[in-house]
Protein backbone atom coordinates (compact mmCIF):
# COMPACT_ATOMS: atom_id res chain seq x y z
CA UNK A 1 0.00 0.00 0.00
CA UNK A 2 1.31 3.45 -0.90
CA UNK A 3 1.24 5.01 2.55
CA UNK A 4 2.98 8.20 1.55
CA UNK A 5 0.33 8.90 -1.07
CA UNK A 6 -2.43 8.11 1.42
CA UNK A 7 -0.82 10.39 3.99
CA UNK A 8 -0.69 13.18 1.43
CA UNK A 9 -4.37 12.67 0.64
CA UNK A 10 -5.26 12.74 4.33
CA UNK A 11 -3.26 15.89 5.01
CA UNK A 12 -4.69 17.56 1.91
CA UNK A 13 -8.22 16.59 2.82
CA UNK A 14 -7.88 17.83 6.38
CA UNK A 15 -6.37 21.11 5.20
CA UNK A 16 -9.26 21.54 2.81
CA UNK A 17 -11.80 20.94 5.59
CA UNK A 18 -10.16 23.70 7.60
CA UNK A 19 -9.61 26.09 4.69
CA UNK A 20 -13.25 25.81 3.60
CA UNK A 21 -14.42 26.49 7.13
CA UNK A 22 -16.00 23.11 7.81
CA UNK A 23 -13.74 22.49 10.79
CA UNK A 24 -11.93 24.62 13.35
CA UNK A 25 -9.23 24.18 15.97
CA UNK A 26 -11.53 22.11 18.22
CA UNK A 27 -11.15 19.23 15.76
CA UNK A 28 -7.37 19.33 16.28
CA UNK A 29 -7.93 19.34 20.03
CA UNK A 30 -10.11 16.28 19.65
CA UNK A 31 -7.37 14.51 17.69
CA UNK A 32 -4.89 15.37 20.44
CA UNK A 33 -7.04 13.44 22.90
CA UNK A 34 -6.72 10.27 20.81
CA UNK A 35 -4.02 7.85 21.91
CA UNK A 36 -3.16 4.17 22.00
CA UNK A 37 -5.71 3.52 24.74
CA UNK A 38 -8.47 5.07 22.63
CA UNK A 39 -7.29 4.73 19.01
CA UNK A 40 -10.72 5.47 17.50
CA UNK A 41 -11.64 8.28 19.85
CA UNK A 42 -12.14 10.96 17.21
CA UNK A 43 -14.26 8.79 14.96
CA UNK A 44 -16.37 7.70 17.95
CA UNK A 45 -16.98 11.28 19.07
CA UNK A 46 -17.83 12.34 15.53
CA UNK A 47 -20.25 9.41 15.26
CA UNK A 48 -21.88 10.59 18.50
CA UNK A 49 -22.24 14.05 17.00
CA UNK A 50 -23.96 12.76 13.87
CA UNK A 51 -26.28 10.57 15.93
CA UNK A 52 -27.24 13.52 18.17
CA UNK A 53 -27.48 16.01 15.37
CA UNK A 54 -29.68 13.85 13.15
CA UNK A 55 -32.12 13.53 16.02
CA UNK A 56 -31.96 17.26 16.72
CA UNK A 57 -32.59 18.17 13.09
CA UNK A 58 -35.68 15.96 13.10
CA UNK A 59 -36.89 17.51 16.35
CA UNK A 60 -36.30 21.04 15.05
CA UNK A 61 -38.21 20.24 11.87
CA UNK A 62 -41.16 18.85 13.83
CA UNK A 63 -41.13 21.81 16.21
CA UNK A 64 -41.21 24.23 13.27
CA UNK A 65 -44.29 22.51 11.87
CA UNK A 66 -46.25 22.96 15.08
CA UNK A 67 -48.51 25.93 15.54
CA UNK A 68 -48.04 28.15 17.38
CA UNK A 69 -44.28 27.76 17.22
CA UNK A 70 -42.48 27.41 20.50
CA UNK A 71 -39.44 29.59 19.84
CA UNK A 72 -38.09 28.88 23.30
CA UNK A 73 -37.99 25.15 22.54
CA UNK A 74 -36.57 25.79 19.07
CA UNK A 75 -33.81 27.90 20.59
CA UNK A 76 -33.10 25.20 23.14
CA UNK A 77 -32.78 22.55 20.41
CA UNK A 78 -30.49 24.79 18.38
CA UNK A 79 -28.45 25.45 21.50
CA UNK A 80 -27.89 21.73 21.97
CA UNK A 81 -26.97 21.36 18.32
CA UNK A 82 -24.53 24.25 18.51
CA UNK A 83 -22.85 22.81 21.58
CA UNK A 84 -22.58 19.37 20.07
CA UNK A 85 -21.14 20.79 16.85
CA UNK A 86 -18.61 22.94 18.63
CA UNK A 87 -17.30 19.91 20.50
CA UNK A 88 -16.03 18.42 17.23
CA UNK A 89 -15.05 21.74 15.68
CA UNK A 90 -17.92 21.79 13.18
CA UNK A 91 -17.55 25.50 12.50
CA UNK A 92 -20.07 26.01 9.72
CA UNK A 93 -22.68 24.03 11.65
CA UNK A 94 -22.01 26.08 14.76
CA UNK A 95 -22.37 29.35 12.83
CA UNK A 96 -25.61 28.26 11.21
CA UNK A 97 -26.99 27.27 14.62
CA UNK A 98 -26.16 30.77 15.85
CA UNK A 99 -28.10 32.20 12.89
CA UNK A 100 -31.04 29.91 13.72
CA UNK A 101 -30.98 31.05 17.35
CA UNK A 102 -30.94 34.67 16.23
CA UNK A 103 -34.07 34.00 14.13
CA UNK A 104 -35.69 32.37 17.18
CA UNK A 105 -34.90 35.43 19.22
CA UNK A 106 -36.60 37.58 16.55
CA UNK A 107 -39.49 35.09 16.33
CA UNK A 108 -38.74 34.98 12.61
CA UNK A 109 -40.34 31.76 11.39
CA UNK A 110 -39.26 32.15 7.77
CA UNK A 111 -35.72 32.86 8.90
CA UNK A 112 -35.77 29.70 11.02
CA UNK A 113 -37.05 27.64 8.10
CA UNK A 114 -34.34 28.96 5.75
CA UNK A 115 -31.70 28.42 8.38
CA UNK A 116 -32.88 24.85 8.98
CA UNK A 117 -32.47 24.07 5.29
CA UNK A 118 -28.90 25.38 5.42
CA UNK A 119 -28.22 23.36 8.56
CA UNK A 120 -29.43 20.21 6.83
CA UNK A 121 -27.23 20.87 3.80
CA UNK A 122 -24.17 21.64 5.90
CA UNK A 123 -24.84 18.57 8.02
CA UNK A 124 -25.03 16.26 5.00
CA UNK A 125 -21.90 17.74 3.43
CA UNK A 126 -19.87 17.55 6.62
CA UNK A 127 -20.98 13.96 7.21
CA UNK A 128 -19.92 12.92 3.73
CA UNK A 129 -16.55 14.67 3.97
CA UNK A 130 -15.74 13.25 7.39
CA UNK A 131 -16.78 9.75 6.33
CA UNK A 132 -14.29 10.01 3.48
CA UNK A 133 -11.63 11.37 5.83
CA UNK A 134 -12.06 8.50 8.30
CA UNK A 135 -12.11 5.95 5.49
CA UNK A 136 -8.70 7.21 4.43
CA UNK A 137 -7.45 7.12 8.02
CA UNK A 138 -8.64 3.53 8.42
CA UNK A 139 -6.65 2.56 5.36
CA UNK A 140 -3.41 3.63 6.96
CA UNK A 141 -4.24 1.64 10.09
CA UNK A 142 -3.70 2.48 13.78
CA UNK A 143 0.09 2.20 13.71
CA UNK A 144 0.44 4.89 11.09
CA UNK A 145 -2.37 6.96 12.53
CA UNK A 146 -0.16 8.95 14.92
CA UNK A 147 -2.18 12.08 15.55
CA UNK A 148 0.57 14.59 15.13
CA UNK A 149 1.47 13.28 11.70
CA UNK A 150 -1.66 14.83 10.28
CA UNK A 151 -1.10 18.35 11.47
CA UNK B 1 18.73 19.87 50.13
CA UNK B 2 19.67 21.48 46.79
CA UNK B 3 16.88 22.59 44.53
CA UNK B 4 13.17 22.77 45.15
CA UNK B 5 11.36 19.55 45.93
CA UNK B 6 9.18 18.34 43.09
CA UNK B 7 5.59 19.38 43.66
CA UNK B 8 3.55 16.30 44.33
CA UNK B 9 0.48 16.17 42.13
CA UNK B 10 -2.48 14.71 43.93
CA UNK B 11 -5.54 12.92 42.69
CA UNK B 12 -8.45 15.32 42.54
CA UNK B 13 -12.16 14.56 42.76
CA UNK B 14 -14.23 16.21 40.08
CA UNK B 15 -17.99 16.19 39.62
CA UNK B 16 -19.02 16.69 36.01
CA UNK B 17 -22.63 17.80 35.64
CA UNK B 18 -23.60 17.35 32.00
CA UNK B 19 -26.60 15.76 30.29
CA UNK B 20 -25.12 15.25 26.83
CA UNK B 21 -22.96 12.22 26.19
CA UNK B 22 -20.75 13.91 23.60
CA UNK B 23 -19.62 16.53 26.13
CA UNK B 24 -19.11 13.90 28.82
CA UNK B 25 -16.94 11.81 26.49
CA UNK B 26 -14.79 14.80 25.63
CA UNK B 27 -14.50 15.92 29.26
CA UNK B 28 -13.57 12.41 30.40
CA UNK B 29 -10.71 12.31 27.90
CA UNK B 30 -9.50 15.75 28.97
CA UNK B 31 -9.68 14.98 32.66
CA UNK B 32 -8.00 11.59 32.26
CA UNK B 33 -4.51 13.08 32.37
CA UNK B 34 -5.19 16.13 34.50
CA UNK B 35 -3.45 16.96 37.79
CA UNK B 36 -2.10 13.82 39.48
CA UNK B 37 -5.14 11.91 38.27
CA UNK B 38 -8.86 12.48 38.52
CA UNK B 39 -11.59 10.58 40.33
CA UNK B 40 -14.49 11.57 38.16
CA UNK B 41 -18.10 11.60 39.28
CA UNK B 42 -20.84 12.36 36.79
CA UNK B 43 -24.36 13.68 37.12
CA UNK B 44 -26.79 13.87 34.21
CA UNK B 45 -28.56 16.96 35.47
CA UNK B 46 -28.51 19.54 38.21
CA UNK B 47 -30.84 17.66 40.53
CA UNK B 48 -28.60 14.61 40.47
CA UNK B 49 -25.59 16.81 41.21
CA UNK B 50 -27.30 18.37 44.23
CA UNK B 51 -28.28 14.90 45.48
CA UNK B 52 -24.69 13.62 45.17
CA UNK B 53 -23.33 16.59 47.07
CA UNK B 54 -26.08 16.42 49.71
CA UNK B 55 -25.36 12.71 50.23
CA UNK B 56 -21.81 13.53 51.21
CA UNK B 57 -19.97 13.58 47.92
CA UNK B 58 -16.79 15.54 48.56
CA UNK B 59 -15.35 17.12 45.46
CA UNK B 60 -12.40 19.37 44.74
CA UNK B 61 -14.10 20.84 41.69
CA UNK B 62 -17.58 20.87 40.16
CA UNK B 63 -17.97 21.52 36.43
CA UNK B 64 -21.55 22.15 35.46
CA UNK B 65 -23.34 22.73 32.22
CA UNK B 66 -26.06 25.37 32.11
CA UNK B 67 -28.86 23.89 30.06
CA UNK B 68 -29.98 20.50 31.37
CA UNK B 69 -33.30 18.77 31.91
CA UNK B 70 -34.90 18.54 35.39
CA UNK B 71 -32.63 21.21 36.90
CA UNK B 72 -30.26 23.58 35.13
CA UNK B 73 -26.75 24.53 36.16
CA UNK B 74 -27.73 27.88 37.66
CA UNK B 75 -30.27 26.33 40.02
CA UNK B 76 -27.95 23.46 40.89
CA UNK B 77 -25.25 25.97 41.80
CA UNK B 78 -27.67 27.90 44.01
CA UNK B 79 -28.78 24.75 45.80
CA UNK B 80 -25.24 23.45 46.30
CA UNK B 81 -24.24 26.76 47.81
CA UNK B 82 -27.32 26.71 50.03
CA UNK B 83 -25.97 23.45 51.48
CA UNK B 84 -22.93 25.40 52.67
CA UNK B 85 -20.61 23.71 50.17
CA UNK B 86 -17.64 25.87 49.20
CA UNK B 87 -16.16 23.59 46.51
CA UNK B 88 -15.14 25.62 43.44
CA UNK B 89 -17.93 25.51 40.86
CA UNK B 90 -17.26 26.37 37.22
CA UNK B 91 -20.18 26.95 34.89
CA UNK B 92 -20.05 25.77 31.28
CA UNK B 93 -22.22 26.79 28.36
CA UNK B 94 -22.20 26.64 24.59
CA UNK B 95 -23.11 30.32 24.53
CA UNK B 96 -20.38 32.65 25.66
CA UNK B 97 -22.78 35.41 26.55
CA UNK B 98 -21.93 37.74 29.39
CA UNK B 99 -25.44 37.11 30.70
CA UNK B 100 -24.68 33.39 31.03
CA UNK B 101 -21.48 34.02 32.95
CA UNK B 102 -23.16 36.65 35.16
CA UNK B 103 -26.04 34.33 35.99
CA UNK B 104 -23.64 31.60 37.06
CA UNK B 105 -21.61 33.96 39.22
CA UNK B 106 -24.78 35.38 40.80
CA UNK B 107 -25.89 31.82 41.56
CA UNK B 108 -22.65 31.27 43.43
CA UNK B 109 -20.26 29.81 40.85
CA UNK B 110 -16.60 30.81 41.04
CA UNK B 111 -15.92 30.93 37.34
CA UNK B 112 -17.40 30.35 33.91
CA UNK B 113 -15.97 29.01 30.68
CA UNK B 114 -17.60 28.60 27.29
CA UNK B 115 -17.81 25.07 25.87
CA UNK B 116 -16.19 23.09 24.48
CA UNK B 117 -13.81 22.40 27.32
CA UNK B 118 -10.20 22.29 26.13
CA UNK B 119 -6.82 21.46 27.63
CA UNK B 120 -6.00 25.16 27.94
CA UNK B 121 -9.30 26.01 29.63
CA UNK B 122 -8.99 23.05 31.99
CA UNK B 123 -5.39 23.91 32.90
CA UNK B 124 -6.42 27.48 33.62
CA UNK B 125 -9.24 26.29 35.88
CA UNK B 126 -7.03 23.80 37.72
CA UNK B 127 -4.31 26.42 38.24
CA UNK B 128 -6.84 28.99 39.44
CA UNK B 129 -8.07 26.66 42.18
CA UNK B 130 -4.64 25.21 43.02
CA UNK B 131 -5.58 21.78 41.71
CA UNK B 132 -2.88 21.42 39.04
Amino acid sequence: MDYSNLRRQIISMKKSLFDQGYLDEQFNQLEELQDDSSPNFVEEVVALFFKDSSRLLTNIERALEKYPQDFYRLDSLAHQFKGSGSSIGALRMKNECSMFKAHCSDRNLEGCRRSLQKMKREHATLKQKLETYFQLLRQVGPRERAVNSWK
Amino acid sequence: MAGAAAKERRVIRVLLVEDEEIHRVRARALLRDAAGGVELGEAGNGAEAVRRVREGGAYDLILTDRQMPVMDGHEATRQIRALGVTTPIVGLSSDSLAADADAFIKAGADDFTPKPLSKEKLNRILAKFNLA
